[in-house]
């Protein structure tokens, strides 16, 4: 068999992918805080999830609550946070942690969002963002002050071992970016080369490159529709419900039906030269419409999506260098894949044609 | 020896998706899906060249 270097590679690939995929764990995080709302000038306690962390008692275990508030002023390069003052480990999951919150808050609102931070010298350091309210209490209404907020956060252990991010909306579904994202990505490369054979079609006129390009739209169609399911089970998931009319959603419907069409038009036509050049033309537009429907206006929308309002996609924890070992990876896996089918769906074609010809002539 | 006693083994379970093991049944399942779809293009591969072999040598 020629050319079979790819297609075992294409098979590596994809073993890799779904090895390296499911099985590399999440970094460690922080999954819930109770109570999520403290008050300011009393000793605090609150009780914290983790998620894949190794709480062990006996280590020294970090906390600080953090406000981001960019309000607080004259402490520019500063942390303005408070540092626990103690961490008792119920399991290996399980935290209590207490603080003593100063009587005023560095704000003027009276009330501000606080990030937790732990620290744990097996598992590094790790974030929950906006984990918990605190409220200046009302006993205590006075102006306020930056005293007491002053604790840096620094000597942050790293965790070892290599780990995906852990996002907490996404949490182990963020796995998905390998199989579903990359399926997308290897959809525009089969769909690219799809409206490149059918330019080199109208422009020579051999029936060679019509096959392909019908191969390749055949299978990107195929991609689509998977592209299309899976991205319903995983939004299911993390925003609540398989089809919320996202504006990525509805875009990519009218695309795979603007697909779904060059079938029906070649299919309608009744002489195959001419289904050839016109389906041929037809898929050159498709492809110029799959552009701005998938990468253009769901980027000028809000979008449930990454990327939306003109942001770039992927970036910092949604896409990291761990993930992108995984994710580049499948998307060249996937692509060889779905050559490989649009190879043995174009060959039968031309074994087709050979035939006919000998039948007619 | 004291290290085999099965509570040390669950505390010292590398993360939460793999504390119990099963993971690895359905990575295993994957992997054998996968395997089993390649092998079945491969095959379909090797009859479509034999065709177009045959078809070469009739002309």
């Amino acid at each position: 068999m020629k050319g079979l270097w790819w297609k075992v590679l294409a098979l590596l690939l994809m073993l890799y992918v779904v090895l390296a995929g499911l099985l590399i764990p999440l970094k460690s995080g922080i999954q819930s805080v109770e109570p999520m709302q403290l008050t300011a000038g009393q000793q605090q306690t609150i009780r914290v999830e983790g998620y894949n962390t190794h709480f062990e008692s006996g280590e020294e275990i970090r906390a600080w609550l953090r406000l981001g508030s960019p309000r607080v002023e004259g402490k520019e390069g500063r942390d303005t946070a408070i540092l626990s003052n103690s961490v008792k480990v119920i399991g290996v999951q399980d935290l209590s942690i207490s603080f003593q919150v100063p009587a005023y808050l560095p704000t003027s609102d009276g009330a501000a969002r606080a990030s937790l931070i732990i620290d744990n010298p097996k598992d590094g350091a790790f974030v929950l963002p906006e984990a918990i309210i605190l409220k200046q209490s009302e006993a205590l209404a006075g102006p306020p002050s930056p005293q007491g907020w002053s604790s840096q956060i620094e000597n942050l252990s790293a965790s070892s071992g290599i780990t995906f991010p852990f996002r907490g909306l996404l949490a182990e579904t963020i796995r998905n970016q390998y199989f579903h994202v990359s399926l997308w990505f290897s959809l525009m490369i089969l769909m690219l080369a799809a409206a490149v054979y059918a330019a080199r079609f109208l422009i020579s006129g051999r029936s060679e490159f019509d096959r392909r390009s019908e191969a390749l739209t055949k299978v990107g169609l195929a991609f689509g529709m998977l592209g299309l399911f899976t991205g319903m089970v995983w939004a299911n998931f993390t925003w609540g419900k398989p089809w919320s009319g996202d504006v990525k959603q509805n875009m990519t419907a009218i695309a795979l039906l603007i697909y779904l069409a060059y079938f029906v038009l070649r299919a309608s036509v009744a002489s195959d030269q001419q289904a050839s050049r016109i389906g041929a033309a037809y898929n050159i537009f498709a492809f110029a419409m799959l552009i701005p429907l998938l990468y253009i206006i769901p980027r000028m929308r809000a979008s449930l999506h990454p990327g939306a309002g003109g942001n770039p996609g992927f970036g910092g924890e949604d896409l990291d260098s761990t993930m992108r070992m995984v994710f580049y990876p499948g998307i060249i896996g996937f692509t060889l894949v779905g050559l490989w089918l649009a190879q043995l769906s174009w060959r039968t074609a031309r074994l087709k044609h050979k035939i006919q010809e000998r039948l007619l002539g | 020896m004291q290290n085999l006693s099965p509570a040390l083994f669950l505390q010292a379970a590398p993360d939460f998706i793999r504390s119990i093991g099963k993971i690895y049944v359905v990575v295993a399942v994957i992997v054998i899906v996968v395997l089993g779809l390649f092998a079945y293009l491969y095959f379909v591969d090797r009859r479509l060249t034999k065709l177009e072999d045959q078809i070469q040598d009739d002309e």
